[in-house]
């Protein structure tokens, strides 16, 4: 409701501040027409996260409260298991980056200095691996993880999320690694330092914007990921956020502000994650990497 | 044997771009006596290249390629989550092609892809274009515009649920109030359809805009300005420069957003549940329905496993074309 009223509303604002500015060349003026057609293309586009965040801060129904409110956060984190999610949400998607990426760094390596016919078979099979849907290895792997007592188990998850970062993650690195010349080791081989060495101390540490991309982009998939945990997952206090929203979704679906506040806290990470590092993301690695070899 | 031609691999490429290399040469030596004693010692470098590969092998093998065999013998099968079940040839695969929905999941998995990669890439290259010209707080934008992708599906999803569900909701009002009746979009199978193309086209078009972004990024203003000279108009500009320019590009991120769009679960799953009647079933959520709700584990194991065939086949030609456009 209240997101109906807000919405125009900053479009009103967007719209009066370009009026006031008097546009003197044709140039300055398609400059403020493109920020006219940007502004209400943006609002359009944030329509629904707008409202999330908007009726997050409505009353619930039957509440004494009116107007902005922060009661369903309060109730949200007293009522119900969203910080036992959170927590859970937390761990695993940080066990996957950290695991991912140390997994994924020295396999990128070996994709990107080395060029001969088994590199190249082992960059095919990433790329097979990477489009086949995930539906089908989720039954295999559940009847196997189910002999390992390893579902309805964060490390479970984890597992399987590590696995299916990995081929993309492989490139990413692969792609910033080919970017960091290989005089740098070439050098450092003549001192006698060992691959291993090399790659530690000149390759990673040149590396940082690579590291952070792929991690960034194993966080996302960790974080967001509904098919794995909704299977693997079963009892409240294992599930992660995607599947712990669901549920509670399913069960509350009248009361919108403590369903929108439990979404607000799930998006918050990957928001912040994408305001702090946004400049470090590069998906053009994808690309690139996938053509390079 | 392997880590052998790991190493030779490495060192070829070594001489390829190093300061002494002697560019490409068709059969490199295992070693360069004039190399060997700048590079750690062959053993040990062939090793340490094969420890490097070998924690990724090994999850690839025991995460990716064995669930996908097992998958295949299953599919044979009529067994359940829990046991194996007896042996039963094509069954499967006959019972699953004989039903209509199958072929009606078929045919929405490729409308749903073709609108998903081509609005995204329409909508994701128009964005870029616009954002590549002089905008205030074009940076501002640039990060606004990312968030529908950022977001995690399960919040757009439940928001999406919000704008359209019920009579109440606002869009169904919205709708309504310009004269176009009260439609209710999850009930209605044709609106359900367009609903989850436009709700694809809505997360996929940041990914698109950050592909063409980074793509036109690389093209030097200068030609810009000689076309301009040479009096070409803005569409002419756009068809006869821009678009050469990023086609490898946009290649690509039609490759994989097509991969994206046939693999897609959540964005459908969540916001529709297939429903109504089925109509917005893509043929990955049909198999996910009909192991995980209907409790046919033998027939949603073969519509998942025809999939994977299909897209074995389909991805080992994509990668060598991708690998015939790089050489261009």
């Amino acid at each position: 409701m209240s997101a109906d009223s807000a919405l125009p509303g900053t479009l009103t604002v967007g719209v009066n501040a370009s009026r006031t500015r008097k546009a003197p060349a044709a140039g300055e003026r398609g400059k403020w027409g493109r920020f006219v057609g940007i502004l209400v293309i943006t609002a359009i586009v944030l329509i629904p996260i707008a409202a999330v965040l908007i009726l997050s801060f409505t009353p619930a129904l039957g509440s004494t409260a009116s107007g902005f409110t922060t009661e369903n956060y309060v109730d949200a984190f007293t009522q119900t298991d969203v910080l036992t999610w959170l927590t859970n949400s937390l761990i695993v998607t940080l066990a996957t980056v950290i695991v991912a990426v140390a997994v994924a760094a020295p396999a990128g390596y070996v994709l990107s200095r080395g060029r001969n016919r088994l590199v190249s078979g082992y960059s095919l099979v990433l790329f097979i691996v990477q489009s086949l849907p995930v539906v089908t290895s989720v039954i295999p792997l559940f009847i196997l993880f189910a002999q390992l007592q390893l579902v309805d188990n964060l490390l479970g998850v984890t597992i399987i999320y590590v696995g299916s970062t990995m081929s993309v993650a492989v490139w990413m690195m692969a792609a910033y690694f080919d970017s960091i010349p290989i005089t740098l080791e070439e050098a450092a081989w003549m001192d006698g330092t060992s691959v291993f060495g090399s790659f530690i101390r000149i390759v990673l540490r040149n590396s940082l914007p690579g590291i952070l991309s792929t991690a960034i982009f194993c966080f996302l998939l960790a974080w967001n990921d509904y098919l794995i945990a909704s299977v693997f997952l079963r009892s409240d206090q294992n599930k992660t956020l995607p599947v712990g929203l669901e549920t509670f979704f399913q069960q509350n679906q009248a009361n919108w502000g403590l369903v929108m506040t439990v979404a607000v806290v799930m998006m918050l990470p990957p928001i912040l994650i994408f305001a702090l590092l946004n400049r470090y993301f590069s998906v053009g690695g994808i690309g690139g990497s996938l053509a390079g070899r | 044997m392997s880590s052998d031609t790991i190493t030779q691999g490495l060192s070829r490429a070594r001489r390829g771009v190093g300061s002494g290399g002697s560019g490409r040469q068709a059969a490199p030596a295992p070693r360069k006596p004039s190399n060997a004693n700048r590079m750690p010692g062959h053993r040990s470098r062939s090793a340490t290249l094969l420890g490097f590969a070998l924690p990724s092998l090994i999850l690839l093998v025991l995460l990716n390629v064995y669930p996908v065999v097992y998958a295949g013998q299953q599919s044979t099968r009529n067994g359940d989550l829990l046991s194996a079940g007896n042996f039963v040839g094509l069954q499967n695969y006959l019972s699953v092609v004989q039903e209509p929905v199958f072929w009606h999941a078929a045919l929405f998995t490729l409308i749903f892809t073709i609108v998903g990669v081509f609005g995204s890439w329409a909508l994701g290259l128009a964005m870029a274009l616009l954002l590549r010209t002089k905008i205030p707080a074009n940076g501002v934008f640039r990060v606004l515009l990312l968030l529908p992708w950022v977001v995690p599906v399960v919040v757009s999803a439940t928001a999406w649920n919000w704008l359209v569900a019920t009579p109440q909701s606002p869009f169904p009002v919205i709708a309504q109030f310009f004269g176009l009746g009260n439609p209710l979009f999850l009930a209605d199978p044709a609106l359900a359809q367009v609903l989850v193309c436009i709700y694809k086209v809505w997360i996929s078009f940041p990914f698109m805009m950050m592909m063409m972004s980074s793509a036109l990024a690389s093209v030097d203003t200068n030609v810009y300005e000689a076309s301009k000279v040479d009096g070409a108009g803005p569409w002419q500009t756009f068809r006869l420069i821009t678009l050469p320019i990023i086609s490898r590009t946009t290649y690509i991120s039609w490759i994989l957003m097509t991969i994206f769009c046939v693999n897609d679960f959540p964005t459908i799953f969540l916001l529709t549940g297939g429903g109504p009647v089925q109509s917005t079933q893509t043929l990955v959520v049909m198999a996910y329905i009909t192991v995980f709700q209907n409790y046919q584990t033998g027939p949603g194991v073969a519509i998942a496993f025809l999939m994977t065939i299909v897209l074995v086949i389909i991805s080992v030609l994509l990668y060598r074309q991708i690998r015939k456009v790089n050489i261009e």
